[in-house]
């Protein structure tokens, strides 16, 4: 479409690139018929294009962000189901993340959003008060009808009833490859996931190592710096990124790398841009390197012989997470992976759409997340499965929280057909 | 208004709000193996409504119909508040086939809310065959032919050489380079498919194809039409562009196509052609710089020349797009005073103070001075 | 009476009438309300302007006889898609039907439910208006929504809102060959479960009629097959395995005697020479049997059900037998007088009917166009 940014804004990188984007953008409208938002609230400024345009206003005329373009971008889930479908290949993750930092830059949110979400920003990355945080809304959860603000109780209410005890696994250290070493791997641990469900990680060193991966947890990794940069706090989100990327290149400098493996899909996405969000600083080259060796756990999977397992008579209902099938494009393979296991694979219809997870979505818009949930949850039971199986912790804990149906990640059932332990979950009821 | 108010599969037909997606239409029946026929490109995005309202059509429409041969019924809010019921589940009409007039009227006549429509069986598979020449002419020859043969292909879709390397510099789908490429699709069970596109192939043959592919699975269906389901995106790519869609005698098509390319030189402005050549609805994407001042006009005015040069051969501006405003002043390139005025006078029975829609479809200079003359006789 | 020769004379005549004009192309059709004024007859009009094998398009002269064009079309294996029946049996008229005369009564036969009515292939029409205004609209392409389809209008408006002079149709190849698949002994019910059963399966059923008393007295259920001659005998194959716990099934595989049993359904034969009053009435498929049964009369079913031609004494209010329901029931043939006391067609809802009222102004302001056919 027509862009009219004056050849002085063009100087500035971000906004070159913003208006690469718009150019590519011929307005047709297809990405109003996957995107979630557009779904449920049927406003054309809940959908991409509408939210487009609005960031195209705002940026050509070098305007302060007012409330109505925030509300809109705020309610982008960044599932990125747009990107699936755009057939003239919009990059829209680009341009909203250029458009939420632009907000964060040139918005004053009221007090109590802003609260809120500095809270998040402290707290979630960092494991140790995440979990201190989760025991204290275990204990708030009883207080959640006197919260004044709907956020507020999603937030208690999503907090699990269990928090597991911290796993030694997730510390810095090398796990030998059983057997042959063919490959030496860093695994990324995350940040809020290690405290919500150290199961997952667990089984993946487990299977890594049994499918001959040295498994390195690499000192000094952290958050992925995701969460902070979707609410556009970029100096906070590059200070994650950049500690993991220092990180990552120390071991690839040392005794190298064959991949850097991640089984978080939403982190794995926001790694995979670190080329990207560094293009224009100093350690663009690292950032870069370290990119590219990021692999969804799926993707290093698919390149293992993973043996042929026994029809286990169990119904696997596949639950694809945004950041994993339209982020990083990755659509077939853990479904491959979980039949070759020996499972049977079911998905549900509308599997394009997001369950509203999305990050932090759940807890600043509850309203719209909880409908997309329950859409999700919906479709996912009626195709009557045993367990249900995703990629991704957000989407694990959202779906976990409206269903009575167990769900796991992906990797736990593969490592369970290959000789693990069988998924806690499956015993859990729930 | 998206909801599904009643599926009938005894009867055929579904009922739908229209604001629903064309192609969630076929979605709410697909599982039981039935299918909505008209699929316009956008069906991902396009409502049921905007469907009626332009009488949309779609790749398959040489077999099935569009819009106006696939709606039985509709609900309509008229300008005074009124709702009508016009058609329904049975077959035509009592008095006179208002559903024909509303359908294709551009939202003027009022406002269509619920509607009836004919669902099909889907049939048993679908195949397509790809066929190359080195000349557009040719390529015609071969259209006719296979027309003439007596064989019905559900689709017969055409691209010229700068679209087929746009889209294959995009989708890779394996086209070859040449000057015309030929989609065309057949229906049925496995051994009609395949004799189908055995008499197809033969007549292909005998013009000389640069390639010939009939497709032997799913797989090869996919490959086949992954280009020209990308070719929009794929022109996208190169720059920004305007989308045309006159409609034209089939037997026009390789006159239609030197001219355009003439013209393309004279304007110096690049265009690629993809079309339905089945039905003669041609899609020419002239592409242009939308930031470059001057461009848009220039684009704009080889448009209405492209469109003048549809209705000269015996064609028309618009085949399921609509007029709207883009082309509403070249509507007398096309029809007379009086047929426009004719036309006006339906808007007045419906729509008789000219709220719906008001500046669609005629031109402004024409609906005024009608209006002005309407308002006189009753003054 | 007016016999102009070409569209100017057409023009012309209506600009100077100035009483009621009585507008026929053969009189072979002779629907609606009986029309006093001067008659003005399209026959002079006539001839093939433009066909196109190639592109499945012919446009012809109003007057141009029906049986000129399918010869024409027959000669390139093409044919009208929409199978137009002939009345002249039932009505017992006389003379050539003519191609205008099939599109102002929007004409379609047993193949309506697969390839549509009249209207659905006519693509373009030119008429003279009321005023004496030669008008177009539409064209000889199948995809056009530039203005408002007014060639939809035209077709099935008798002649009341313009003189047709030039019609346009998209025509389809003929068919190499054609079957029917028999079925004997079903009730209505059964009749029209089956033939729901077939027009919902991938076999392109072409024909869906049923007889309640067939050639032999037992109920004869018909589906027709056409295409190349495998792909008959293949979907004929594949129907009686579907349908075979309907009744005894048979496949008729003689194409001349297929096409005369559907010529037949198509012209209403089994009430040839029949007296009494003649009715036509489109439902919904599957209420068919029930409103069947509410007429009291002789019937049968084509369009998989949908259409009830119906046989009954004459002077029957059969719209008083059927009460409020879901479709329309036309009077095909009576006398003057019953057709004026019943409305040849069924009565719309107030609000349509304005609009019906509101158009007959616009396009003919003197009123002078067939004035009451239509009721």
């Amino acid at each position: 479409m027509q862009t009219f940014f004056t050849d002085e804004q063009l100087q500035d990188p971000g906004l070159a690139r913003s208006n690469e984007i718009l150019r590519n953008c011929v307005h047709c409208g297809f990405c109003t018929a996957t995107c979630p938002t557009y779904q449920v609230l049927g406003d054309e400024l809940d959908s991409p294009r509408g939210r487009i345009y609005l960031i195209k206003d705002m940026l050509e005329n070098d305007r302060p962000a007012d409330e109505k373009t925030v509300k809109h971008i705020d309610r982008c889930l960044s599932c990125l189901a747009c990107m699936t479908t755009c057939p003239s290949g919009v990059h829209y993750m680009h341009l909203v993340d250029h458009a939420r930092e632009y907000i964060e830059q040139t918005y004053r949110r009221p007090l109590m959003d802003r609260l809120l979400r500095w809270t998040l920003s402290k707290i979630i990355p960092y494991p140790g008060r995440f979990r201190l945080a989760l025991l204290g809304a275990k204990i708030g959860r009883p207080l959640a009808v006197l919260m004044p603000d709907a956020r507020l109780k999603a937030m208690l209410a999503m907090a699990p009833k269990t928090i597991p005890p911290v796993s030694r696994n997730d510390d810095p250290q090398v796990f030998p490859a059983i057997g042959e070493r063919k490959k030496r791997v860093a695994l990324m641990t995350g940040c809020a996931q290690k405290a919500l469900n150290t199961d997952i990680n667990d089984a993946t060193i487990r299977l890594l190592r049994r499918l001959g991966c040295e498994v390195v947890v690499a000192r000094g990794q952290g958050c992925c710096g995701a969460l902070t940069h979707h609410m556009g706090k970029v100096d906070e989100s590059h200070a994650s990124a950049a500690r993991n990327i220092r990180a990552w290149k120390a071991e690839m400098d040392g005794d190298g790398l064959d991949a850097i493996v991640i089984n978080t899909s939403g982190c794995g996405t926001t790694v995979k841009d670190y080329g990207h969000m560094f293009r224009n600083e100093p350690l663009a080259g690292e950032a870069a390197a370290v990119s590219g060796l990021a692999m969804d756990v799926s993707e290093l999977l698919m390149q293992l012989d993973l043996p042929e397992g026994d029809d286990k008579h169990l119904t696997v209902a596949y639950h694809a997470a945004c950041s994993l099938q339209h982020g990083q494009k990755i659509k077939t393979y853990p479904k491959d992976l979980l039949k070759r296991a020996g499972f049977k694979v079911v998905e549900p219809a509308d599997s394009h759409l997001c369950c509203g997870s999305a990050g932090t979505y759940n807890l600043l818009q509850p309203e719209i997340s909880a409908k997309l949930k329950d859409r999700k949850v919906r479709t996912l039971e009626a195709k009557t499965p045993d367990v249900i199986a995703a990629g991704n912790i957000g989407c694990m804990m959202q779906i976990g929280g409206g269903t009575e149906v167990p769900v796991v990640h992906t990797v736990e059932l593969i490592d369970w057909a290959t000789g693990g332990p069988r998924p806690s979950a499956l015993d859990a009821g729930g | 208004m998206t909801e599904v108010l009643d599926t009938d599969y005894d009867n055929r037909i579904i009922r739908v709000q229209t604001g629903r997606t064309n192609i969630s239409v076929t979605g709410a029946v697909e599982e039981d193996g039935f299918f909505y026929a008209p699929d316009p490109s956008s069906q991902l995005a396009c409502a049921i409504a905007g469907n009626i309202a332009m009488n949309s059509g779609g790749a398959h429409c040489l077999k099935y119909g569009v819009t106006t041969n696939n709606l039985l019924g509709v609900t309509m809010v008229l300008m005074d508040g009124t709702v009508v019921e016009i058609g329904g589940a049975h077959l035509d009409n009592a008095g006179y086939d208002l559903l024909g007039l509303i359908c294709g009227s551009e939202g003027q006549l009022g406002v269509v809310t619920e509607a009836t429509l004919r669902i099909l069986r889907k049939p048993e598979g679908a195949r397509p065959v790809l066929i190359g020449y080195d000349s557009n002419e040719v390529a015609g020859q071969c259209v006719s032919d296979i027309i003439k043969a007596g064989v019905l292909p559900v689709a017969i879709e055409f691209m010229d050489r700068p679209c087929i390397r746009a889209t294959e510099a995009f989708a890779h789908a394996g086209y070859p380079d040449c000057e015309a490429l030929l989609i065309v699709e057949v229906e049925g069970s496995d051994a009609e498919i395949d004799a189908q596109l055995g008499v197809i192939s033969q007549i292909a043959r005998k013009h000389n194809p640069v390639e010939l592919r009939e497709s032997r699975s799913a797989e090869e269906s996919a490959r086949i039409w992954l280009g020209r389901k990308s070719a929009f995106g794929a022109m996208g790519q190169i720059n920004d562009y305007m989308c045309l869609d006159g409609t034209i005698p089939v037997s026009a098509l390789p006159r239609v196509l030197r001219r355009i390319g003439e013209m393309s030189k004279d304007y110096g402005l690049d265009v690629g052609n993809v079309f339905h050549a089945g039905d003669g609805n041609m899609h020419p994407l002239i592409l242009f710089n939308a930031n470059t001042p001057g461009d848009l006009e220039k684009c704009e005015a080889f448009g209405a020349d492209i469109l003048k040069l549809c209705v000269e051969v015996g064609g028309c501006l618009t085949g399921e797009h609509g007029v709207g405003i883009e082309k509403r002043d070249l509507m007398g390139t096309q029809f007379s005073d009086e047929d426009m005025v004719v036309q006006m006078r339906v808007k007045d029975v419906f729509d008789p103070d000219w709220l719906l829609n008001p500046a669609k479809v005629f031109p402004l200079s024409a609906s005024e001075s009608h209006r002005a003359a309407q308002s006189e006789v009753a003054a | 009476m007016l016999s102009p020769r070409d569209e100017r004379d057409v023009s012309a005549a209506v600009a100077a009438a100035e009483g009621p004009l009585r507008i026929f192309g053969g009189a072979t059709r002779q629907i609606g309300n009986t029309v006093v004024g001067e008659g003005l007859c399209t026959a002079g009009l006539a001839g093939i302007e433009l066909y196109e094998p190639g592109a499945l398009t012919i446009v012809a002269s109003a007057g141009t006889p029906l049986a000129e064009i399918e010869a024409v079309l027959a000669a390139e294996n093409q044919r009208l898609p929409f199978e137009p029946s002939d009345m002249r049996g039932l009505l017992g008229t006389s003379g050539d039907p003519t191609i205008g005369g099939v599109v102002a009564a929007n004409v379609s036969g047993p193949r309506r439910i697969q390839a549509g009515a009249c209207r659905d292939s006519l693509i373009g029409v030119r008429f003279v208006d009321g005023r004496g205004t030669v008008i177009k609209n539409g064209g000889r392409v199948m995809k056009n929504v530039t203005g408002y389809d007014l060639v939809k209008l035209m077709a099935g408006s008798y002649g009341t809102l313009g003189v047709l002079t030039e019609v346009a149709f998209k025509v389809l190849p003929g068919v190499e060959t054609r079957a029917s698949v028999l079925i004997s002994g079903l009730t209505d019910a059964q009749a029209v479960a089956a033939m729901s059963q077939a027009l919902g399966s991938p076999f392109e059923v072409s024909g869906a009629a049923h007889l309640p008393i067939g050639e032999v007295g037992l109920p004869l259920t018909m589906l027709r097959l056409e295409g190349f001659a495998d792909s008959v005998a293949y979907r004929a194959g594949k129907l009686t395995e579907l349908l075979s716990g309907a009744g005894e099934i048979s496949v008729e595989t003689d194409p001349e005697r297929v096409r005369a049993m559907w010529q037949e359904l198509r012209d209403v034969a089994p009430f040839h020479g029949r007296a009494g009053d003649v009715w036509r009435v489109s439902v919904k498929p599957s209420d068919g049997p029930g409103i069947a049964a509410r007429t009291g009369g002789e019937l049968f079913y084509d369009w998989g059900g949908g259409l009830i031609w119906v046989l009954l004494p004459e002077g029957t209010d059969l719209r008083a037998r059927l009460g409020d329901f879901a479709g329309h029931a036309t009077l095909i043939r009576s006398s003057v007088e019953n057709k004026a006391r019943f409305s040849v067609f069924q009565p719309e809802p107030a609000p349509v009917a304005a609009l019906c009222a509101g158009l007959r102004r616009q396009f003919d302001p003197k009123g002078i166009l067939n004035p009451g056919v239509m009721g």
